[in-house]
């Protein structure tokens, strides 16, 4: 991966920051903003957005042409994300968000996988082996947020795949 | 002694007037028999010359629209007929091909412009998918706009906008522009930017304020334009067929 982040030319685009009424350009326009967004969210390996702190979001406001994404649009992107399961809010008051550039279901099933290649069944692995440990350096889940592994974990668990073991004094993922 | 008009005198005229009838008659035949084998003549002469530089024609862009010309000046058109002589040249081909092209262009970009593109985008675009075999031809923009033209069969769908000092945009959504968009357009396409006003054309266009926002609004309609409502002054109206890096950008 290049450790410049290339924006697509909607980017510099001044239009692309105010939400547009025609409803075919407004739906090039959210999905768009969905690609840039997963994008840039895989590319900084962050899963988390605050929407109230979007006018200082280095992706959802554009110094150079002054423009910047309002609430509302935010949210509008951010609920046809969560649509299709790459965005859930984790407040009530629906401010701060997880962004998944993989659903859930996806994390887990890359995360069994590799489990299921290294042959590691039946045995506990911590949380902070799964996700930073020497391992997985390779994986694209290396340096996942932990909440949001937990979660990926939690719908393996659904399906019989493995148990997470949260105590004080191990946080750990047993894989069947 | 003066004599009178008599039964033989006008029988004589009459004879006289049917000899010269008959006489015009038979140059006028003669007349068009010459001009029919001087057709026939021109015909094969022109039919050599398109066979002889057949492949000149197929090559060489510049060449192509001269021939165009020359048919054109005596109301022969080659893409006309996929039949006949001419199908033996295989230009109607050419052009129905590009033509095959120019939608698939028009097509796979119009996600991001709206269904309006430049010209010079599209040719840029079309010699990329064409890509470079061992049967590359040149394509030039006269060879882009005849084709085009010939899409209008198929009704309003396709047509070529002139927007002034020799640029063209080929307009690849049903309904028809009318004459004050074909202007905005203009305007947009001969400015250095991609953007404009209610203002900006009320002053370059000498506009009311109405004609102006309807001409806009249909443009925001039709999906041709964006709004932009963050500028300090007023509303802008962006053309993304305009913009130079939607124009560049490779997907």
């Amino acid at each position: 991966m290049s450790d410049q982040f290339e924006y697509p030319w909607q980017y510099n685009f001044p239009p692309f920051f105010t939400l547009q009424l025609h409803t075919e350009t407004r739906a090039k326009q959210i999905s768009a903003w969905r690609t840039l967004l997963l994008n840039y969210c895989k590319f900084s390996k962050t899963c988390t957005l605050d929407v109230r702190e979007a006018s200082h979001h280095p992706l959802l406001s554009n110094t150079s042409i002054n423009r910047k994404l309002n609430t509302e649009v935010v949210l509008a992107i951010l609920s046809d994300l969560q649509r299709t399961q790459n965005a859930a809010p984790i407040d009530k008051q629906r401010f701060r968000w997880e962004i998944y550039w993989h659903t859930l279901e996806e994390w887990g099933n890359l995360i069994y996988n590799h489990i299921v290649s290294r042959g590691a069944t039946n045995s506990v692995l911590t949380l902070f082996e799964l996700s930073q440990g020497e391992d997985v350096r390779d994986e694209e889940f290396f340096g996942l947020e932990t909440e949001v592994l937990i979660k990926a974990l939690r719908v393996l668990e659904k399906n019989g795949k493995c148990e997470v073991i949260l105590s004080e004094d191990l946080q750990g993922v047993k894989f069947f | 002694m003066r004599r009178r008009a008599g039964v033989g005198a006008i029988q004589k005229q009459k004879l006289e007037q049917e000899k010269y009838k008959d006489k015009g008659n038979e140059i006028q035949e003669n007349q068009f028999e010459q001009m029919t084998k001087q057709l026939e003549v021109f015909r094969l002469n022109l039919e050599e010359f398109a066979t002889k530089h057949k492949n000149e024609i197929r090559k060489n862009a510049q060449f192509r629209k001269q021939f165009q010309d020359m048919c054109a000046s005596i109301g022969v058109d080659p893409l006309a007929s996929g039949k006949g002589f001419w199908s033996v040249l295989g230009i109607g081909d050419f052009y129905y091909e590009l033509a095959v092209q120019i939608v698939e262009v028009c097509l796979a970009t119009s996600y991001k412009n709206g269904g309006l593109i430049s010209l010079r985008e599209l040719r840029t675009r079309l010699i990329k998918a064409r890509g470079q075999g061992k049967q590359h031809q040149e394509i030039s923009q006269d060879d882009l706009i005849c084709a085009a033209r010939k899409l209008k069969i198929f009704g309003s769908g396709f047509s070529v906008v002139s927007v002034g000092k020799g640029q063209y945009m080929v307009q690849s959504i049903p309904g028809e522009l009318s004459m004050d968009h074909t202007a905005v357009i203009e305007q947009v396409a001969n400015s250095n930017q991609a953007f404009t006003s209610v203002s900006m054309l009320q002053e370059q266009l000498n506009w009311e304020t109405t004609r102006a926002q309807n001409a806009l609004d249909h443009l925001l309609q039709e999906g041709l334009v964006w709004i932009d409502l963050q500028d300090v002054m007023e509303k802008l109206y962006y053309f993304p067929s305009l913009f130079t890096a939607c124009i560049n950008a490779s997907n």
